[in-house]
């Protein structure tokens, strides 16, 4: 377990959500709230072990709801499951290329919020839909993928400043090369 | 790859879940309150921040500046008193004529100033934050606005902070009443656009109503959950329907709430 990755981790989910509940100008110039979580649980699950993704979704989904309407945790489930499936697939993605992070930060960004209001409808709450919410969804897929340029490096260097790198790792110890016979 | 360690952890995640969205609304605050301290140093920090930042403007502003601005203020105050006067006599020519046709007495306003710390991350809810809690007097339901007119109601209270759920949210609809014509309708939730909040629908007007484009519209006082007489905004237009029960409006609201900073709360 990366102990002061995933503290690091929880700290920046803590300051950004505190920023997107204080700062105002992000919806007076897109009309949308951005949500930060989905971005940085992408860029999380490309490093971090199981773990570190089950804090960030539970911690993160309980911080962002105690400052909104929502119930508490409503977004628990679809924040964990994209980690999760970024997290199983991370090795057939490029997390090198800046746009292959991009697609799936973006992809996250509209799924989470997607998943979250089909929650709240199946327990009987009626958030404000429209035709505007299209447009809200697009931003934040967006706005989610943009994010991603700033948090991957983050959490790179955060990886590299605060966690032991191994002395030399010419090749990865942990992949096991399964010969069948010919 | 070793998957033991995601069924453990979706097993988890999904008990939690399970016990978070079946809690009482009570419990539920309470979580909400317990993850929610998690910011008091951020807020705290915050609040730091804006004391300095108020000191050192103090410390900068001329003293031109200051004497103007005083003498203007003095000037305003003395206007507000004259008009105070004019109102109390008003108050009490009203007092004794709701004595003669023996109507309930109206009480007069204990507000309270709250500070407006965040605003709901969520879009699909329109409420924001205050710094009022229970410890100030505040509670559920109690009417929350501005100089310029009604800003919604309180809607969830905790100690030292309560949500106010904004006008155009579904945890605040309000029976209003269009002023010349005295026709009395439903604000409701939908009716916003992306870029403009402070545009709700309004409903139940009478099929032949009367009502105007520029029609001031105000709370009527029905239900006891706001008084009577507070600004909501100004009717944009009336939707005519020959042959339905009832006709419907769009409603400029008197306050932009993502500009607020301050708010006042009518404690009981």
């Amino acid at each position: 377990m990366k102990t002061f990755y995933a503290l690091g981790l929880l700290v920046i989910a803590l300051l950004t959500l505190y920023l997107t509940n204080t700062l105002e100008w992000p919806q007076r110039i897109t009309g949308t709230r951005i949500d930060p979580l989905p971005a940085l649980i992408v860029c999380a699950a490309m490093r971090a072990p199981v773990l570190a993704l089950t804090l960030l979704a539970v911690l993160g989904s309980l911080w962002q709801t105690s400052l909104s309407a929502d119930p508490p945790g409503i977004s628990m489930i679809p924040l964990f499951a994209v980690g999760v499936a970024v997290s199983l697939n991370r090795r057939a993605i490029h997390t090198r290329l800046w746009g292959a992070r991009f697609a799936v930060a973006a992809a996250a960004g509209a799924l989470v919020p997607l998943a979250t209001v089909g929650f709240l409808m199946l327990l009987g709450r009626q958030p404000l839909l429209g035709w505007f919410s299209f447009w809200q969804l697009a931003v934040m897929s967006l706005a989610s993928g943009l994010l991603t340029l700033i948090f991957f490096p983050l959490l790179e260097w955060l990886d590299q400043a605060v966690e032991d790198q191994p002395f030399a790792a010419p090749y990865d110890t942990t992949t096991r090369i399964n010969r069948k016979p010919y | 790859m070793n998957l033991r360690p995601y069924v453990y952890a979706t097993g988890f995640v999904l008990g939690l879940a399970a016990v978070l969205l079946a809690l009482s609304p009570r419990s539920a605050g309470q979580v909400k309150l317990a993850a929610g301290s998690f910011f008091v140093p951020l807020y705290s920090a915050e609040a730091g921040l804006q004391r300095v930042r108020n000191y050192a403007a103090n410390k900068t502003a001329s003293r031109d500046e200051l004497l103007d601005q005083n003498q203007r203020l003095a000037l305003t105050n003395e206007v507000l008193r004259i008009q105070i006067q004019q109102l109390r006599a008003t108050a009490e020519e009203n007092k004794t004529l709701r004595i003669q046709v023996a109507f309930a007495a109206t009480n007069q306003w204990k507000l309270r100033l709250g500070q407006v710390t965040g605003r709901d991350p969520a879009n699909w809810w329109r409420t924001l934050q205050i710094n009022l809690g229970s410890r100030h007097g505040v509670r559920e339901g109690l009417p929350v606005l501005t100089p310029d007119g009604l800003v919604g109601r309180v809607h969830e209270v905790h100690p030292n902070r309560s949500r106010v759920a904004l006008i155009g949210d579904p945890a605040c609809r309000l029976s209003i009443n269009v002023q010349p014509s005295r026709e009395n309708g439903i604000l409701t939730a939908d009716g916003a656009t992306v870029f403009d909040h402070t545009i709700v629908n309004l409903k139940f007007l009478p099929a032949h109503t009367e009502a105007r484009g520029g029609d001031p519209v105000v709370t009527s006082g029905l239900g006891r959950l706001f008084p009577r007489g507070i600004p909501v905004g100004k009717l944009l237009s009336v939707e005519p329907a020959p042959g339905a029960l009832n006709s419907r409006a769009r409603v400029k609201l008197a306050v932009d709430s993502s500009r607020l900073n301050e708010v006042w709360v009518i404690l009981p």
